[in-house]
């Protein structure tokens, strides 16, 4: 079988960061659930295991930490690096993407028979980018209110606290769906990648695939290194 | 000579079991004693009340076991034990509960030699024991404050004007909690020891004996949401697994000086609020009083954070659903490709 040439897709820096985030964000997941449903058996089995509710509280601070400096890394990563800010641009939702988030629904409704053609972040990648990065801001922003009550009650009232607890809760639970259906089945269980895409190891992807899944993206960068082999 | 001995101590066992010899000085209104210290006690034993007692039947030497000389001074105290242990022939109830005062507070501090500590007849009385439904009993509901408060005297005084005490005591409400609802009978213990029905994990067990009491809360128009919403906050969900840095009831609502929280000596009086909740977080500002406290996100008394919680729960199923659907579809067509082999 003709070995497959592969580009990089994700540098170092970025899956250092990936690999971070998804280590503080099942610490958070796991920690934060065990708490919102402290009454099943799965709230009670992680509290124990954690070694008590107070365990826990440390636990989920720890993690939290985590997500704030890698969100602090990630922050300068785009503002200030060279690559970092070209990918940033790149995230930015355009017109286009509309249409290709159309046309991909079409496609699996079978209504079409045409893929879209996309660059390197499909609409639904953007999307999932922008709504980790909107979650972890507020998220960090209600779980720090949380975290420091007493002082955030010097300005706000404890009505904004409950406010606060009832957000944090939420959305805490709708990233964990967003990340447990969407994301993991993008990378895990679709049957294309089943069990597991490597990308977010070695950041590679073959450059096949990229013609397919990224068209825009290989004709901008690669256009003539496949010819050059044959 | 020995048939009049024996019939002079046959008279007398009749003499005593009657009480006539006993009622002859110990009837006298004035018959007093002088004590070591000086102090002066009524030796007066007012029958009448007496007969009305659950000892209505016993002679007084049954339990003045060495009251049979007369005179005589200085008897010992009466042990209560001697007939009121299991099997005995007396046929004097003995519950497993008169077992748990040995273990209480109360009987460990006698057994350390306490003479203060109380025993038996400290409580229930000596002469005039009667059933705990007769309202001159000491044990009676409401007349039980008055009984520990003759040493808790403190503790009766701040009890006596509570939202509790006046409940019982003023308004005569009996079910309405006395010292022993929350502190237990036989068994009290001190507040620091973990089998104490007041140790802080069981507090809020304790009060929702009647707080989360259906009839009660029916009756009396108890609030229900204090105890559902406790439970769910970080106070009670912590509490429930073995924390003990967090506030249960009584951190916020007082043990004994207990007020509804419109009134101004209540700990949980809006301008008292900063105050108490300052206890254990230190700078607590007035902002800790604008908002409910004891709040349900799922009931609309929750204002602006029902409508929120709402929002989320829907916005959070609809996720879920929305994605689901996705998957499917999203299987289904690669599937389909895979199955066909084209795009």
């Amino acid at each position: 079988m003709e070995e497959k040439i592969m580009v990089e897709r994700f540098t170092r820096s970025q899956r250092v960061q990936h690999f971070l985030l998804l280590v503080s964000f099942i610490i958070l997941i796991i920690t934060g659930l065990a708490l919102k449903f402290h009454n099943s058996w799965f709230g009670k089995l992680i509290i124990t295991l954690e070694g008590g509710v107070i365990a826990r509280g440390i636990f989920h601070r720890f993690a939290a930490i985590l997500l704030i400096f890698v969100a602090f890394y990630h922050f300068f990563y785009i503002i200030f690096t060279r690559y970092g800010h070209e990918e940033l641009l790149l995230t930015f939702p355009k017109f286009k993407d509309f249409k290709d988030a159309f046309q991909s629904v079409k496609f699996t409704l079978g209504l079409s028979t045409e893929h879209p053609r996309l660059d390197k972040y499909a609409p639904q990648h953007k999307f999932q980018y922008w709504a980790v990065v909107a979650g972890s801001f507020l998220m960090i922003i209600t779980g720090l209110i949380l975290w420091y009550q007493t002082q955030a009650m010097l300005v706000l009232p404890k009505w904004v606290i409950d406010i606060t607890r009832v957000v944090h809760s939420y959305q805490g639970v709708i990233i964990a769906v967003v990340i447990l259906l969407w994301h993991l089945y993008i990378v895990h269980l679709n049957p294309k990648r089943f069990p597991m895409s490597r990308i977010w190891i070695d950041g590679k992807i073959s450059l096949e695939e990229l013609k397919v899944e990224h068209p825009l993206e290989y004709e901008r960068k690669y256009q003539g290194l496949d010819n050059e082999k044959k | 000579m020995f048939f009049f001995i024996s019939f002079l101590a046959q008279g007398l066992a009749q003499e005593f079991s009657s009480n006539q010899e006993c009622k002859r000085c110990h009837s006298n209104p004035n018959l007093k004693k002088i004590l070591p210290d000086g102090k002066v006690t009524s030796q007066y034993v007012d029958l009448d009340l007496f007969y009305r007692s659950v000892h209505k039947k016993q002679a007084c030497v049954y339990c003045h076991i060495d009251g049979t000389l007369s005179p005589h001074k200085n008897l010992q105290k009466v042990n209560c034990q001697r007939c009121h242990f299991k099997g005995n022939l007396a046929g004097a109830p003995s519950l497993d509960r008169y077992k748990e005062y040995s273990e209480s507070v109360h009987g460990r501090a006698i057994a350390l030699g306490n003479i203060k500590a109380p025993i038996c007849q400290d409580c229930h009385g000596s002469h005039y024991i009667f059933d705990k439904s007769d309202t001159l009993s000491r044990t009676n509901q409401e007349h039980i404050p008055q009984t520990c408060g003759t040493c808790h005297i403190n503790i009766y005084n701040v009890y006596k004007v509570s939202v509790h005490g006046e409940a019982l005591m003023k308004k005569h409400i009996l079910v309405a909690p006395s010292c022993v609802d929350c502190h237990g009978e036989h068994d009290i213990r001190e507040h620091t020891d973990p089998k104490s029905t007041v140790f802080l994990t069981k507090v809020s067990a304790t009060c929702s004996r009647c707080h989360a009491n259906k009839e009660l809360i029916k009756e009396f128009n108890i609030l229900a949401e204090p105890v559902e919403t406790y439970k769910e906050s970080f106070h009670g969900v912590a509490i429930k697994f073995g924390a003990k840095t967090v506030a249960n009831c009584a951190s916020c609502h007082e043990s004994h000086a207990i007020f509804k929280s419109t009134d101004p000596r209540s700990s949980v009086y809006v301008d008292n609020i900063p105050r108490t909740c300052g206890k254990c977080h230190p700078g607590a500002s007035q902002n800790f009083a604008k908002g409910k406290i004891h709040i349900n996100p799922a009931k609309k008394e929750a204002g602006i954070v029902y409508y929120i919680s709402r929002f989320f729960k829907y916005l959070t199923l609809s996720v879920m659903l929305a994605l689901v659907l996705y998957i499917i579809l999203d299987l289904r067509k690669k599937l389909k490709v895979r199955r066909t082999g084209e795009e």
